[in-house]
């Protein structure tokens, strides 16, 4: 696939809509805060939606965002890319995608539910088998080592918007002022080399493709 | 039995007793006050004042829940006071029949505004009851609680001030023979957490119209037949008005006005060409007609605001009996409303079942060592709303209810109460506890009320992301003021009080367990911080391979850092070393240490 092909095709029909998908206390709602951000930076209309209620306690989150040159609703029942922190939630966020979507997913952070540590249902795999039977593109990146090489095991998520902005609309002036925004100035730079890890590994991953 | 004069307030007691009901409260309000007085003079029903409506409703829902009919009465505006339990018992249900009575003072004779709390049936989904006299005051509760059971659903009695205070010959009829509802434990339906309260809230909308069906033969929706081509909608007193005023006139009288009765209503249009609608306040029923597409002379002809009387009435609407009777375009029979998806619809590529991931209580979380202790106990433990609502999810299955802030308290004393025994224990975060738990123990000190009320004390609001409150003095800007001492306020009321720390969980074991077999009002409050708010000093445990049979006690709190390994129980990486898992095995499996064990 071409992360790049994305780039025109969800855009040119008006509004662009990324699902970031984790579970509660991973940082999901900082990561679409990050998208908003750079967004922003980049001249476009956002707007974006999360149901936080539950979010420390552990539950499924999901935070919306969506950018273009206008935007009306902050929610969509589809998602053009989803973000997903978690293994088990990336699965589940495969339905918000129609086929020609793209999944960029954390696939080796597992944090299992109450049922699978009660041995009542296993942890759930085959990402790849269930994106290719949607028609759905899947990158997937071990963010946790990548977030360790850029210094800072709390990066994880931007490893993952780096895997994602080649299918992004965003500009590295963009990025940097997306997370300084969001993250604590201290971090900045750790984040920003966790942005660029992620991209350059989505790169040589699809290089291999 | 020979006539009786009463006036409605003592109609609706002595037909509250007569339908079986045991258990009557509520809060003195004009004109609904003599209810819960009259009550107190007839035996075989408890009757007790309560500190506020909201109270006397959580109260009122204990005591049905506990298995006995209860009537828990108040003034309109006392309904105001008691939406929040009033919104959530609509959705959540009864066990043993529950009637609310709102007496409504339109002309406002000692109220300090008017209000048709009609529109608040129908805002709840819940059934909706007008007596026109005494005698009917008396019958309709024996059919208010049949509702209520068979529908699983509080039910509305609204009376006016000329109902209430008015006076009539009542003829007593023979006691039903009523068995008390023994209590089940349902999580599902009692404990409104979100999951929850979405499939109760789309039951009561499938409720909402099977009532309707109900209401369509209902004996209390009567049409009485005219000899003029004049029909009058009617309810409440309104009807008395309109009869006086045009006793030629056809007129369907709704005694069960919520859900409406389309095919009642489209039966009067069948026999005449002009219709009315008479009733006090708002346009209750006649925006209901109206949207059915069907003229009515209505609000346009009868005042809004205040009292109606035969006299106005039929100056009201004389006029327009002289008109030309209105043209009738087609009527739509309005359709039930679409209801959304009960749960969403499994992936068209037959996408695997996967796992839900509901909240959990944090690992480390102090509630957890309290949930662990009550759920051994027999009390039926009466929830809130807090993380502490987690406690209801498996495996812990230690919150039986959560109704609205602050019922915990009220729920616990009427089911006590009514079961005349401490069989329940309410649990209150303390952000809840002064948000509306201190009314309910004002309450339940009040009407010496035998219980336990543990109050979760983690010097925060949790839920929500670590807000202050009285207890601990934080503003919204990180300043301070004044903490107020939840102890001295209990020992203020004259409440026993004493205090327990999760850090001792044999001794709060102990203190639980010993504190039910005890008699009176005890409050227990755990005073163990937010583990997000003050993280407690890192420890770690070690599985002591040999030792660990997988008896499954450590599982059994429920903690999402303890997993069961292939032959021993294992530690995740969440663990915070808050050290339950030891304090609840008894083989010796699993040891804390203050230092991070070398591999």
């Amino acid at each position: 696939m071409s992360a790049t092909a994305g780039r025109q095709g969800p855009m040119s029909r008006g509004t662009f809509t990324v699902s970031v998908v984790g579970v509660g206390g991973q940082g999901v709602l900082r990561a679409a805060a990050v998208l908003a951000f750079a967004a922003v930076s980049a001249g476009l209309q956002v707007k974006s939606s999360e149901i936080k209620g539950m979010s420390q306690r552990g539950g499924s989150v999901l935070s919306t965002v969506r950018f273009g040159p206008q935007v009306f609703s902050p929610v969509s029942a589809t998602a053009d890319l989803v973000i997903a922190t978690e293994l088990l939630e990336g699965l589940r966020g495969l339905s918000l995608l129609e086929p020609g979507g793209t999944i960029v997913c954390a696939g080796s952070t597992r944090i299992p539910p109450g049922a699978v540590l009660r041995r009542e249902q296993p942890y759930p795999g085959g990402l790849a088998e269930a994106a290719a039977a949607r028609g759905v593109n899947l990158l997937e990146i071990d963010a946790e080592a990548l977030a360790r090489e850029a210094g800072n095991l709390r990066t994880v998520n931007s490893v993952l918007l780096g895997a994602a902005s080649g299918l992004l609309p965003f500009s590295d002036d963009d990025w940097r002022r997306g997370l300084a925004a969001a993250v604590p100035a201290k971090t900045l730079e750790a984040n920003l080399r966790a942005l660029r890890l992620g991209r350059e590994a989505t790169t040589s991953q699809e290089a291999l493709l | 039995m020979e006539p009786q004069l009463m006036s409605g307030n003592e109609a609706i007691a002595h037909g509250a007793l007569r339908a079986g009901a045991g258990f009557a409260c509520g809060y003195p309000g004009t004109p609904s006050t003599e209810i819960v007085e009259t009550a107190a003079r007839l035996d075989g029903i408890h009757a007790q004042w309560c500190v506020n409506e909201k109270v006397a409703l959580e109260v009122g829902v204990g005591a049905a829940l506990a298995g006995v009919r209860t009537v828990v009465t108040m003034k309109h505006v006392g309904l105001n006071v008691a939406a929040d339990p009033f919104m959530a018992v609509a959705l959540a249900g009864v066990n043993a029949g529950l009637v609310v009575v709102s007496a409504d003072d339109p002309g406002m004779h000692s109220s300090q505004n008017e209000q048709d709390n009609r529109v608040l049936a129908r805002f709840a989904k819940i059934p909706l009851l007008e007596p026109t006299d005494s005698q009917e005051a008396y019958d309709f509760l024996a059919e208010a609680f049949a509702l209520s059971e068979e529908f699983d659903t509080p039910v509305l009695l609204r009376t006016t001030t000329r109902i209430a205070h008015g006076r009539g010959l009542v003829t007593p009829r023979e006691k039903l023979a009523i068995e008390p509802k023994p209590y089940a434990r349902d999580i599902a339906k009692y404990v409104m957490v979100p999951a929850n309260a979405k499939r109760r809230n789309h039951r009561a909308l499938q409720r909402l119209e099977e009532l309707r069906a109900r209401a369509e033969v209902s004996p209390l929706n009567v049409l009485e037949p005219g000899t003029s081509d004049f029909g009058i909608i009617a309810s409440g007193v309104g009807y008395q008005y309109a009869r006086e005023a045009f006793p030629d006139a056809w007129i369907l009288k709704l005694g069960f006005a919520n859900p409406l009765p389309y095919g009642k209503i489209l039966e009067l249009y069948g026999q005449v060409s002009r219709v009315a609608v008479v009733e006090e306040l708002e346009p209750f029923i006649e925006d209901q007609v109206r949207a059915m597409g069907l003229p009515a002379i209505g609000k346009q002809a009868i005042p809004i605001e205040g009292e109606l009387d035969q006299t106005i009435v039929r100056r009201a609407l004389e006029p327009y009996l002289e008109a030309e009777p209105p043209v009738r375009g087609p009527v739509t029979l309005p359709q039930p409303p679409r209801l959304a998806e009960a749960s969403p619809a499994p992936a068209a590529d037959g996408a695997p079942d996967l796992p839900v991931r509901p909240p959990v209580l944090c690992p480390g979380c102090p509630h957890r060592a309290v949930f662990s202790t009550l759920r051994k106990r027999r009390l039926v433990p009466m929830g809130d709303i807090g993380c502490y609502t987690l406690g209801a999810l498996a495996p812990l299955l230690a919150i039986d209810t959560s109704l609205c802030m602050g019922a915990s308290i009220g729920m616990m004393a009427g089911f006590n109460k009514a079961l005349g025994r401490k069989a329940a224990v309410g649990v209150i975060g303390d952000s809840t506890f002064f948000h509306s738990g201190i009314t309910a123990l004002l309450d339940a000190r009040y009407n010496e009320t035998e219980g336990i009320v543990v109050v979760l004390d983690n010097r925060t609001t949790a839920m929500t992301g670590q807000q202050g409150h009285p207890g601990t003095g934080v503003h919204p800007d990180s300043t301070e003021g004044p903490a107020i001492d939840i102890v001295a306020l209990c020992q203020g009321i004259g409440v026993r009080c004493v205090t327990a720390d999760v850090a001792e969980y044999k001794a709060l074991d102990k203190l639980i367990r010993e504190e039910a077999k005890l008699p009176g009002l005890v409050v227990i409050v755990v005073q163990s911080p937010c583990i997000l708010y003050q993280p407690p000093a890192k420890r770690t445990v070690e599985v002591v391979g040999p030792n660990c049979n997988m008896c499954g006690l450590c599982l059994a709190i429920g903690c999402p850092a303890i997993a069961p390994g292939d032959d021993v129980i294992s530690i995740l990486d969440n663990c915070i070393g808050c050290g339950l898992c030891a304090d609840v095995c008894n083989r010796d499996a699993l040891i804390m240490h203050d230092a991070v064990v070398a591999a």
